[in-house]
C-alpha cells in the first residue's frame, strides 16, 4: 500500500471549495458581438442591398440612437419611481394582511388579490383614464402629466405583489421565533419590528429584485398609453424616416438590447444573492 | 371666488371617476395667462407631424401652430397625439387647439369644435403590388388588407368593400407587413402613397383605384371655445389667402394638392 489511495467513489474524496461566482458568469464579454449582430443585422440581410441611395440602416440608427437612449432613461425612471411607490404601499398592505385585526386583514386580503390577479395593462389604463388631469386645491391647480400616471398604474400590480412578498416571507419564518419572542416577554409589535422583519428582509430582496426587472419590462406598455418613452419614440422615429420596413428589425433590436444589458445583471445578481441566503436559511 | 368653487367641485366629481368636461373661461386668457399655447400634433405622419433626431417635432402642421402662437404672442408647445387620443386630449384640456390631419366628420363635430374654413383635405387609396391587378374597390372583397389604427377609413374599407382590415400602430410596420405579403394591399391616405409609389424601392407597386372620401381636414378647439374658434377661423382664412399652405407644401417636399390651390383662389 502506501501510495496513494485511489477511489472513483465521491463520497471518499477531497472537498473541493466552491468557486465564488462573478455577478455575469455566463456573459462574457464577446458574447456582446453576436448579440449585437442579431439584433440589428437580421433583417437588412433579408432586404438585399439593392437600393444604395438610401442612407444604411445602421448609420440611420446611429443617428436616433441618443433620442432613444433618453427615452430609455425615461422607462427607467418610471420604473424607479413606480417600484419605490409601489413597495412603500405594498409594504403597508402586507403588514395589513398579517395583522391581528380581523377586518384590516381581509381588506388587505381583498386588496392583495385584486390587483395581483389583475393584468398590467388594464391597471394602466386605469389609471390613466380615470385620473383628471389636473387636480385643483383651492384654486391651485396641479397638472397630473401622463409619465405620472404611468407610474401610479404601474405601482398597483408591484404594490400588491410587494404584499404577498412580505406576507410569504413573514410566514416562512419558523414560529419558534414567535414563541422564542413571546417567552422573553416581547410585545407583538417589538417581535414583529425587531426580530421577525429584520431576518425577512434578506428573504424578500431576491424576489422583490426580480419583480423589479419584470417591472422594468412592463414600462414600455406606457407607449400604449401615450407616454413618450423609448418604444412611442422608436415609432416616431421610424415614422419619420419614411416607414422603411428595413429599419424595423435594427430600431426594435436596439431597443431589445437596452433592457437586455439593464435587466440581465439585475437578473444574476439575484440569482446570486438567492444562493447566499439559501445556504445560511 | 364662485369660479374657483366650480372649478374645485368639478375636480372633486372627476376625481370621483365620472367624466366631467370642465367648462373653463375663454381658454384665450388661460393661454395668455401661461405664456404659452399647447397644440396636439402628429409625431408620426411625415410630412405633416413628424420628429427630427433631436426629439423635436417639425412639418407642415407644427408649422402652422407656431403661426397660431406668434399670433397670441406666446409659445408654442407640442404633444404628440395619435389617432386613437387626439379627441380625447382636447376634451381633457390637455391640449388647447389639436392640427393631427384629422378629417372632418359629422359625429366627431359633436365631440370637439372643428374650426371652419377646413386647412386641408385628403382621400383614402390603397398600395398595392401591379401583379395583383386590382381594379375596384371591390375587388379587396375578402383579402387581407393593412390599416393603421384609429383611421376613421377602415371601417368603411371593411364595410362598404368586405376588406379584412389588420391595423398597425405605425406606418413602418403597415409598410413591413405589406412588403412581406401579409397583406393585398394597404389603405392610407392618397398624398402619402402618391409619394410612396414613387420611390424606387416600392416601383412593383402602385396606386391603382380611384380615391375615395375626398374628405377635408379639421382643425379643432374645445367644445364651447367659441372666442378661440372665430380666431382660428380667421387665421386658416387668412393661410388660404396668403397661400401659406402651399408654401408649405413646397418647403416640405409634396406638391400643392387641387384642395390647397382651389382654397387659395377661393380667398385670395
Amino acid at each position: 500500500m502506501g501510495a496513494a489511495y485511489k477511489t472513483d467513489l465521491p463520497v471518499m474524496m477531497a472537498p473541493k471549495a466552491p468557486e465564488r461566482e462573478p455577478i455575469l458568469p455566463h456573459l462574457r464579454a464577446w458574447h456582446i458581438v453576436p448579440l449585437v449582430a442579431l439584433c440589428l443585422l437580421a433583417s437588412p440581410l433579408a432586404f438585399a442591398a439593392e437600393h444604395d441611395i438610401r442612407q444604411p440602416s445602421l448609420s440611420v440608427l446611429v443617428t436616433w440612437a441618443p433620442l432613444l437612449m433618453k427615452g430609455f432613461i425615461f422607462n427607467l425612471v418610471i420604473s424607479v419611481s413606480a417600484m419605490a411607490v409601489g413597495t412603500f404601499a405594498g409594504a403597508i398592505l402586507g403588514l395589513g394582511q398579517l395583522s391581528p385585526s380581523a377586518p384590516i386583514r381581509k381588506v388587505a386580503w381583498l386588496i392583495t388579490q385584486f390587483f395581483r390577479n389583475a393584468p398590467w395593462l388594464v391597471l394602466l389604463f386605469f389609471a390613466m383614464f380615470l385620473l383628471p388631469f389636473q387636480i385643483s386645491f383651492f384654486g391651485l391647480s396641479i397638472p397630473l402629466p401622463d409619465w405620472f400616471k404611468a407610474i401610479i398604474g404601474l405601482s398597483l400590480p408591484v404594490m400588491a405583489n410587494v404584499s404577498e412578498i412580505v406576507r410569504g416571507a413573514v410566514n416562512s419564518l419558523p414560529s419558534g421565533q414567535w414563541e422564542a419572542a413571546n417567552s422573553l416577554a416581547f410585545s407583538r409589535r417589538q417581535t414583529m419590528w425587531l426580530i421577525i422583519l429584520p431576518q425577512c428582509v434578506k428573504r424578500m430582496l431576491p424576489p422583490w429584485m426580480n419583480l423589479y426587472s419584470i417591472l422594468t419590462m412592463a414600462t414600455v406598455l406606457a407607449s400604449i398609453v401615450g407616454v413618450n418613452e423609448v418604444m412611442t419614440l422608436t415609432g416616431q422615429a421610424l415614422a419619420s424616416e419614411g416607414g422603411r420596413p428595413d429599419l424595423l428589425a435594427p430600431f426594435y433590436g436596439f431597443v431589445l438590447l437596452l433592457f437586455f444589458i439593464y435587466c440581465y445583471p439585475i437578473a444574476r445578481y439575484t440569482v446570486r444573492l438567492e444562493k447566499k441566503f439559501a445556504v445560511i436559511g | 371666488m364662485k369660479f374657483s368653487m366650480l372649478k374645485i367641485a368639478a375636480a372633486s366629481l372627476a376625481l370621483s371617476g365620472m367624466a366631467v368636461t370642465t367648462a373653463s373661461a375663454d381658454v384665450l386668457d388661460t393661454i395668455k395667462e401661461r405664456g404659452k399655447l399647447i397644440v396636439g400634433v402628429k409625431a408620426d405622419y411625415k410630412p405633416y407631424g413628424y420628429l427630427d433626431s433631436s426629439g423635436a417635432v417639425i412639418g407642415i402642421e407644427p408649422d402652422l401652430a407656431k403661426d397660431v402662437a406668434d399670433r397670441l404672442g406666446v409659445e408654442v408647445e407640442f404633444v404628440p397625439v395619435v389617432s386613437s387620443n387626439r379627441m380625447q386630449f382636447l376634451e381633457q384640456g390637455k391640449i388647447d387647439l389639436m392640427i393631427a390631419t384629422m378629417t372632418d366628420k359629422p359625429d366627431r363635430r359633436k365631440v370637439v369644435n372643428i374650426v371652419d374654413p377646413n386647412y386641408y383635405s385628403s382621400g383614402t387609396n390603397i398600395l398595392s403590388l401591379k401583379s395583383l391587378g386590382l381594379k375596384e374597390w371591390d375587388d379587396l372583397s375578402g383579402k387581407p388588407v393593412c390599416g393603421i389604427q384609429g383611421a376613421f377609413y377602415n371601417k368603411a374599407t371593411s364595410e362598404n368593400y368586405g376588406a379584412e382590415i389588420v391595423a398597425f400602430k405605425g406606418t413602418a410596420e403597415a409598410y413591413a407587413a405589406l412588403q412581406a405579403g401579409n397583406c393585398a394591399a394597404f389603405v392610407y391616405d392618397d398624398s402619402a402613397i402618391v409619394a410612396k409609389a414613387a420611390e424606387a424601392e416600392w416601383s412593383d407597386y402602385e396606386m391603382p383605384l380611384q380615391t375615395i372620401d375626398d374628405a377635408p381636414w379639421g382643425l379643432a378647439v374645445q367644445l364651447g371655445e367659441d372666442g378661440f374658434k372665430e380666431l382660428m377661423s380667421e387665421m386658416i382664412t387668412e393661410w388660404h389667402a396668403s397661400g401659406r399652405i402651399l408654401e408649405l407644401e413646397t418647403k416640405w417636399g409634396v406638391a400643392n394638392t387641387p384642395f390647397a390651390q382651389a382654397m387659395h383662389d377661393k380667398y385670395k
